[in-house]
């Protein structure tokens, strides 16, 4: 492996890298607002909201994400949206990731004990206090580790991006081994950090969760 | 929208969702029996086995399946095979399910009583009658919804084998939308196929699942 | 204040499906008394205290709490309270759960001080206060800053009903406070409900501690299926009564607890 080759991709890569944090972050926002709204939508009691909202989630959770992203980029036109590579693919990602996330919150809002929501109700606490001081973040902190999981699953699609020429690091690399001849060598380097990427978040995530959870399971 | 593009275009998106059906199928199927030999590397009281376990679950479920999926393409003429892309990502789906597979054995294993084991021991079973008459068909029981799950993820995972070249749902349909200038219409009947390949699959996942129980 | 009694029950009825769980409860509680609800498992005595500050909806019948009617627009059916008026209610009424509920991501002081900040709209500073002081009163000075799965059941009940204490209700209903708590850690949460008994504080408790329905309520009401078939003084329910259903309850708690 020649390592002045990349050296000499660095700028590239190190711009592929800053794109791929920010389709991460900004799917991964987009993401979680959605699905939180969309979770909160399902628990009104207005039946067509709730049919409305489980045909979102299972659309979007039984088609690939590859073909969404296609749907909206390539498709997009069509119904008069018309966004960048990258643009299309921070949405592509929020939608995605929103189906899950919706997932996730509603598992979470069915932790909270109802105990302890009746007992702030027979306090007289109003409905938006509650959902905020008690049932937020008790359900948050039961939601950390199928969070942290749905993040890694976010981060690596951001590589499906590289499919419709979006700059993030798997399009630089690739663009890298397709000048260099040196295919290989080159994704394996792309293997290997992301494998360190997501083992990094992966115990980042168990040492929040540890954190979130010390006080209520009483180890603090 | 026009229907007419799509119902030009649906005999062939069909002819190539049923290419994306059965190499998910052999997909999966491969990924059972990496899986379980990886599983049983993990679980061996081998400290070396153990790891290799351990590292190829890490491995296999850290890195994008797209990178995987190219780290094959390029490794085997970079060692000097040359196989069809086909096999190539047919093998690249068997490895990466084939982590999955391992983690879904090995939390149904942990699932069947440790006292059934040693009970058969203590009758004088043979190990090979344990595995094959006891811990097995309860295993394949614990572990057939998450294993239907997988199935399902899969599936839509294949989609981006359509880069190296295999002519599956995904690529049949980005075919069609470039020549036809309709890629909505095209790109949304392909997400229906695959919607309803889902649905059919765990339909019959439930199904199966009933009769388990039953028996 | 006006002159209507604390509670008054008229022909509460309330079923689940076809379970008739209460069936025509007519009940009075005036100020400062104490009564207990005692009775089988499933005889609607939880159901009933939970009517009470509109937790369970009830079919027919009033509930009115200090002459105000709880839950259902006065004079119009059974159209429902607005929340708001609803809230109004029941932050004059405290409430104590058999599994405390507290709530596990704010320390004990937090949990006391939640309430009046967010109901009473106090500042911080004055609400943890008040909240250190009631929970002085019940004896946990020491235990503002653990968080509720480092304290004992007993620990967590008595922070439980200094929550409820913190926002001087003029009404307190227990529910099976005592029921999840290893047997020697009762004798500290009945000592407080002693206490509060003694300083006036008009309370209805559902509970199977007979020792203390006898020492402390001024009234017993005996429920089975969802009506109230003995009630009256202590002696007169748990000594005078001659109705079967409450000598069999009574022989069964008598059996299991000499042994």
């Amino acid at each position: 492996m020649d390592f002045a080759l990349y050296l000499r991709y660095g700028p590239a890569l190190a711009s592929g890298f800053a794109v791929t944090l920010l389709c991460w972050f900004g799917g991964a926002a987009l993401g979680l607002a959605l699905g939180f709204v969309v979770a909160l939508l399902q628990r009104l009691s207005f039946a067509p909201l709730r049919w409305l909202t489980r045909t979102y989630i299972e659309v979007v959770r039984g088609t690939p994400f590859l073909v969404q992203l296609f749907v909206l980029y390539d498709g997009g036109p069509s119904f008069g949206l018309r966004l960048d590579a990258t643009s299309s693919g921070i949405l592509a990602l929020g939608i995605y990731g929103s189906a899950y996330f919706a997932e996730i919150f509603r598992a979470g809002f069915n932790a909270v004990p109802p105990g302890q929501v009746e007992a702030a109700a027979s306090l007289g606490m109003a409905p938006f206090t509650i959902l905020r001081r008690i049932r937020l973040p008790v359900m948050l902190v039961a939601i950390v580790p199928a969070l942290t999981n749905m993040l890694i699953i976010l981060s690596k699609e951001t590589v499906v991006l590289s499919i419709i020429t979006v700059p993030e690091l798997m399009y630089q690399m690739q663009t890298m081994a397709a000048e260099t001849f040196a295919a290989f060598e080159t994704i394996l380097a792309m293997a290997i950090l992301y494998w360190i990427m997501v083992e990094l978040v992966a115990r980042a995530g168990r040492v929040v969760e540890r954190r979130v959870t010390a006080f209520m399971t009483g180890a603090a | 929208m026009k229907l007419q593009v799509t119902l030009d275009a649906f005999p062939y998106l069909l002819e190539a969702a049923g290419t994306t059906l059965w190499i998910s199928l052999l997909g999966i199927a491969l990924g059972q029996v990496i899986g379980a030999a990886v599983c049983l590397c993990r679980v061996s009281p081998l400290r070396p086995l153990a790891r290799f376990g351990a590292v190829y679950v890490s491995f296999f479920r850290g890195v994008p399946l797209l990178v995987q999926l190219l780290l094959v393409y390029y490794f085997l003429p970079y060692v000097g095979i040359d196989v069809p892309p086909l096999v190539a990502a047919i093998g690249s789906l068997g490895l990466a399910s084939g982590a999955y597979v391992c983690e879904i054995f090995r939390g149904a294993l942990t699932a069947v009583p440790k006292g059934q084991a040693e009970a058969a021991q203590s009758l004088g079973f043979p190990p090979a009658a344990i595995w094959r008459r006891i811990l097995l068909p309860q295993m394949l029981r614990i572990s057939l919804p998450a294993l239907v799950n997988e199935l399902i993820l899969l599936l839509k995972a294949s989609s981006l084998i359509s880069v190296v070249g295999v002519t599956e749902l995904t690529r049949s349909s980005h075919t069609f939308a470039a020549s036809t200038y309709h890629p909505l219409e095209i790109y949304l009947t392909a997400a229906f196929i695959y919607l309803l390949m889902n649905l059919c699959l765990a339909a019959a996942g439930a199904m199966a699942e009933r009769r388990l129980a039953a028996g | 204040m006006n002159d209507a009694p604390m509670i008054e029950m008229r022909g509460v009825s309330k079923s689940f499906g076809t379970l008739r769980v209460l069936d025509g409860i007519d009940l009075t509680v005036d100020r400062s008394e104490v009564v207990c609800l005692i009775g089988p498992s499933g005889s609607g005595k939880s159901t009933l205290l939970r009517c009470i500050n509109f937790l369970e909806s009830y079919d027919t019948g009033e509930v009115r709490v200090e002459g105000r009617l709880v839950g259902y627009v006065e004079g119009n059916g059974r159209r429902r309270m607005p929340d708001r008026a609803l809230r109004e209610i029941r932050r004059g009424i405290g409430m104590v759960f058999q599994h405390f509920n507290l709530w596990p991501h704010m320390t004990a002081l937090g949990n006391v001080a939640e309430p009046l900040i967010r109901v009473r709209g106090l500042a911080a500073a004055e609400a943890g206060l008040r909240a250190r002081a009631m929970l002085g009163r019940v004896g946990l000075a020491d235990k503002e800053g653990e968080y509720p799965a480092r304290l004992s059941g007993g620990q967590q009940q008595r922070v439980a009903i200094a929550r409820s204490l913190a926002m001087e209700p003029r009404l307190m209903l227990f529910d099976e406070p005592t029921s999840a708590l290893d047997p020697e850690l009762v004798g500290e949460v009945l000592q407080v409900m002693r206490d509060l008994a003694t300083e006036g504080m008009t309370m209805m408790v559902v509970t199977h501690e007979m020792g203390f329905a006898a020492n402390v309520a001024d009234r017993i009401a005996f429920l089975d299926r969802g009506r109230i078939i003995a009630y009256g003084p202590p002696r007169h329910v748990l000594h005078e009564s001659t109705e079967p259903r409450l000598r069999q309850f009574l022989q069964t708690y008598h059996e299991r607890n000499n042994f």
